[in-house]
């Protein structure tokens, strides 16, 4: 999957700037706006977690993205299909599925503290559409890779940012344009969650 | 909307009229404040994340060719393409050819102020091409044909029932004003029209020279479907949006969301650099290439404006909006009364670079100069000076329109014709007189006295006590202070004048009053006329200078910072009158900062002990706490006063609707800032108003005088001398 920068851990992240020493404040303002966080010790915890939001949210179809730093989520998202669930992960299959699919599942690089953001590397077209166009949305993140602001996040991000499309997404989609009043889910999802890992292997790329 | 034949005043009272809009927009006005706060709670200095934003976008547009070239070559070595349109004209002409090119005919946007700036959709329309808004409100209002009133929330004036008849036309459909329904209603309906769209034009929060990215700070996700489905991506972006550096996008991104929405951060925060794969069916094959990314670089006025020394500070706008949302005109009148795109104090601003002088002028009244909106711009631009230059140079090329002119330029620079007519009119005002306020007014000022009565002038001038005052200046003076009135405290407020001079002369001040001293010219300066206000000041600096004082006095904050600060400002181009305003400003203190200092040093600035048998609250005038930056001086005066407990009132430093000539002119707006405040006092429950500020008594004693007399308004300056030993 094509991608700003093939390996952040490697070649963006610098261990003073990325830890899990912002969780708390991450979490304290992702739940601020809207987010849902699951905190999952491991994949193994990851998967029962999605597997339990496919029954509550009555998913039939899932979309779903994977670059070359986890493997083991190709694992997980097979497991999920051998449980009984319509899943694509092929770029081709995911642009034809992704206005009739009811969930979409990608990763995230790194959380911010101040905002409760997920920075996301969506170079891909199918990176893209897995978060905008399900009504529910599941992002996956190393529960280690947090930084404290803003300033710090593009401080990373200034290391690899040389052509592509990326960015963050904070809670999920809203609007406000009617009376002001806070609605969920205007043009992308209305529910967003983060399953935040605690032991994830992270494979170097080379 | 043309700017010409419009009857602004017509407009106005229809707005103040429509009951929906005044609900949405007083209830947002009241919250906005606190829920601002409440983002920033997380931050360390707000003033700190200001003034790098400042900064940053200071020095940007000081090289703004290097930047775009920069982000010229930025886009081009990405592969994308990128077109430098001079005006709107160019810039359409330019759209169009690529929708030829790409056989192209539908389009989705999603939010751009310039695009709206030059009317991009009707001409797109009247080129047969298919064009949704993607923003829930500006797609609502687009099918409804009406405008946006607010740079952020575009439907601020509506109501559901409202935008439930926009959708149920717009569909031919019934929809009923459910929001929830109404907001996935509009979901099912523009996810078609991005599954179908050949191109997404959007607008840009940022662009960055260092990479050629830009960024798109959104809430509902539409920019970044508009920048994922169709096969043809538009940037239409202006040269203010550019900056140097990948990081540099931090600096607006830890202040707009927070000043905009009061968000933290947005829930979308995209940024895309170069042409960025994109997956369509060609025929019945799925296929994947590069969309085709076109940058428009819009011009329209903005590269004068950077050459401008003092209007390059509108490149430090991010289009957040704040600036209306703390301003005391537009959350009365809201967004349409300002005529054009861009509403609001920075609107006027912008209308008079982009647009014209002649459309800026058309409401450039509607500014008060409270300075709120400075107070919290994220990048600190000073709105009401902006104005006020524009306003001058308004002046310079047109001349002011006629009833003006004759009052400023025979009048008021003039002292003997100015006092002589005040004099007359002090007698000549007899038969509308009631007590101390002129209740009823003939023929056009009637609409000054409704609901607020305007203070008579005095019989007896402070001028004309003079002699009898200062007999008692001290034998052995530490210091001799000229006393500088301005016109209120000399003609409408004598007695006040009078307590100033008993507090300096208690401190063991010699106080003087020289009699040439004129109006201070503030009047003149903010309807733009600088060559009269050159010629005041000219005479008042004279005139102090023969005075041989050591400090200058003066109890109204105008008339302090128009000496203090604004006439050195007039004469940065002439060295020898910059030296003698230079001279003069140093010498010049506002009263009750002035007294506080010598109080405290002699011990008598403590909070006063023992019973108290008055509740009293104190209004902030606009220019003592933002021009001056004078707030915790009077408030420590008034709890050093024995007898008084004192209690905040809410929005205490809001503008009280005087406003110098403003008040007057547009009555009906400064009323209801005037009941506004006069409700916040009664909530007090306090006895007493504390003013330090000689326009503001003036507005409240006329408020309170019909609407509630049992409450006093007093000047610092009489409390204080009230309490000084017999």
């Amino acid at each position: 999957m094509k991608k700003v920068c093939k390996d952040w851990v490697t070649n963006a992240f610098d261990d003073n700037l990325v830890n899990s020493s912002y969780w708390q404040e991450f979490e304290e303002n992702a739940k601020a706006a809207s987010a849902e966080i699951i905190h999952a010790k491991d994949l193994q915890a990851a998967q029962t977690a999605i597997s339990g939001l496919i029954t509550t949210l009555n998913v039939n179809k899932i979309i779903a993205t994977n670059d070359e730093t986890s493997p083991e989520l190709t694992t997980l998202y097979k497991n999920i299909e051998l449980m009984g669930s319509e899943i694509y992960t092929n770029k081709f299959d995911i642009a034809e599925h992704a206005p009739t699919a009811d969930l979409g599942i990608s990763m995230a690089e790194f959380g911010i503290g101040e905002t409760g953001s997920v920075c996301v590397d969506t170079y891909s077209y199918e990176a893209r559409v897995v978060g905008m166009l399900p009504p529910s949305h599941i992002i996956i993140l190393n529960a280690n890779h947090t930084v404290k602001n803003v300033t710090t996040a593009f401080q990373i991000i200034s290391r690899v940012f040389n052509r592509g499309y990326m960015g963050f997404i904070t809670g999920p989609s809203r609007t406000a344009d009617i009376e002001r009043v806070l609605s969920l889910g205007v043009h992308g999802p209305s529910r967003f969650f983060i399953i935040a890992v605690d032991e994830m292997p992270n494979r170097r790329v080379h | 909307m043309s700017a010409q034949n419009r009857n602004l005043h017509k407009e106005i009272k229809e707005k103040l009229n429509n009951n929906v809009m005044q609900t949405a927009l007083s209830r947002f006005a009241d919250q906005y404040p606190e829920a601002r706060l409440k983002a920033y709670a997380n931050v360390d200095n707000i003033e700190d994340l200001r003034d790098a934003l400042r900064d940053m976008k200071r020095k940007t547009v000081d090289n703004i060719e290097q930047i775009a070239n920069e982000f010229e070559t930025s886009i081009k070595e990405r592969g994308g393409q990128l077109y430098r349109a001079k005006d709107g004209d160019d810039l359409k002409q330019h759209l169009l050819q690529i929708c030829l090119e790409n056989n192209v005919h539908r389009i989705v946007k999603s939010k751009s102020m310039a695009t709206e700036e030059i009317h991009l959709n009707t001409y797109l329309e009247q080129n047969d091409l298919h064009v949704r808004e993607t923003d829930l409100g500006e797609w609502m209002l687009s099918v409804a044909g009406q405008k946006p009133s607010h740079m952020v929330m575009p439907a601020i004036h509506l109501d559901r029932n409202q935008c439930a008849e926009f959708f149920s036309e717009a569909l031919d459909e019934n929809i009923p004003s459910d929001i929830p329904f109404m907001i996935q209603t509009a979901r099912r309906v523009l996810r078609e029209e991005f599954l179908h769209a050949d191109m997404g034009i959007t607008g840009a929060n940022f662009g960055i020279a260092e990479n050629g990215a830009i960024g798109l700070v959104t809430n509902e996700g539409n920019a970044r479907i508009v920048t994922t489905l169709p096969r043809i991506h538009v940037v239409i972006i202006g040269y203010e949006k550019l900056i140097p550096k990948i990081k540099d996008a931090a600096k607006i991104l830890r202040l707009l969301p927070r000043n905009g929405t009061c968000q933290r951060m947005t829930s979308y925060m995209t940024m895309v650099d170069g042409p960025t794969p994109v997956i369509y069916k060609k025929g019945d094959q799925w296929v994947e290439e590069d969309r085709k990314l076109y940058v428009i670089l819009l011009d329209n006025g903005r590269l004068k404006a950077a050459h401008d020394p003092k209007l390059k500070e509108v490149y430090q706008c991010v289009r957040c909006a704040s600036c209306l949302n703390v301003c005391p005109i537009w959350t009365l009148v809201g967004g349409h009364v300002y005529g054009n795109i861009y509403s609001g104090g920075i609107g006027a601003i912008l209308t008079g670079l982009l647009n014209s002088l002649d459309d800026f002028s058309k409401f450039s009244d509607l500014c008060i100069g409270c300075r709120k909106c400075e107070s919290i711009c994220p990048g600190k631009i000073p709105i009401p000076d902006l104005i006020d230059e524009l306003r001058s140079r308004a002046v310079q090329e047109k001349g002011l329109n006629l009833p003006e002119k004759a009052v400023f330029q025979n009048v008021l620079s003039n002292r003997k014709v100015f006092h002589t007519l005040l004099r007359i009119a002090s007698v000549a005002q007899k038969p509308v007189q009631s007590g101390k306020f002129i209740r009823h007014l003939p023929l056009f000022f009637a609409g000054m006295t409704k609901g607020r009565s305007l203070p008579a002038l005095a019989a007896e001038p402070f001028r004309d006590r003079t002699s009898r005052l200062f007999k008692k200046n001290p034998e052995k003076p530490t210091m001799r202070a000229a006393f500088f009135s301005g016109c209120n405290l000399d003609f409408v407020f004598p007695d006040t004048s009078e307590s100033v001079v008993k507090v300096l002369q208690n401190l063991g001040i010699e106080v003087v009053f020289p009699e040439g001293q004129n109006c201070c010219g503030k009047p003149v300066l903010g309807m733009g006329d600088r060559d009269t206000g050159c010629k005041i000041a000219k005479k008042n600096i004279e005139v102090f200078e023969a005075a041989n004082v050591d400090i200058i006095i003066s109890a109204c904050p105008t008339c302090a910072e128009t000496l203090h600060k604004t006439y050195v400002e007039l004469f940065q181009n002439d060295s020898e009158w910059l030296a003698r305003a230079q001279a003069m400003a140093v010498k010049v203190h506002e009263f009750t900062s002035f007294v506080a200092d010598k109080y405290k040093k002699a011990g008598r600035l403590s909070p006063a002990k023992g019973k108290t048998t008055h509740m009293i609250t104190y209004h902030d005038s606009c220019h003592m706490k933002r021009g001056l930056g004078i707030f915790t001086q009077p408030r420590a005066l008034i709890k050093s006063t024995a007898g008084y407990e004192f209690t905040e009132m809410k929005n205490c430093d809001k503008c009280c609707g005087m406003a110098g000539a403003f008040g007057i002119k547009y009555s009906e707006i400064s009323l209801p800032l005037l009941d506004e405040k006069i409700s916040n006092i009664k909530d007090t429950g306090a006895d007493t108003v504390a003013v330090a500020c000689p326009a503001c008594m003036m507005q409240l004693r006329g408020g309170l005088d019909q609407q509630a007399p049992n409450i006093q308004v007093k000047h610092i300056a009489d409390i204080l001398a009230e309490n000084l030993p017999v």
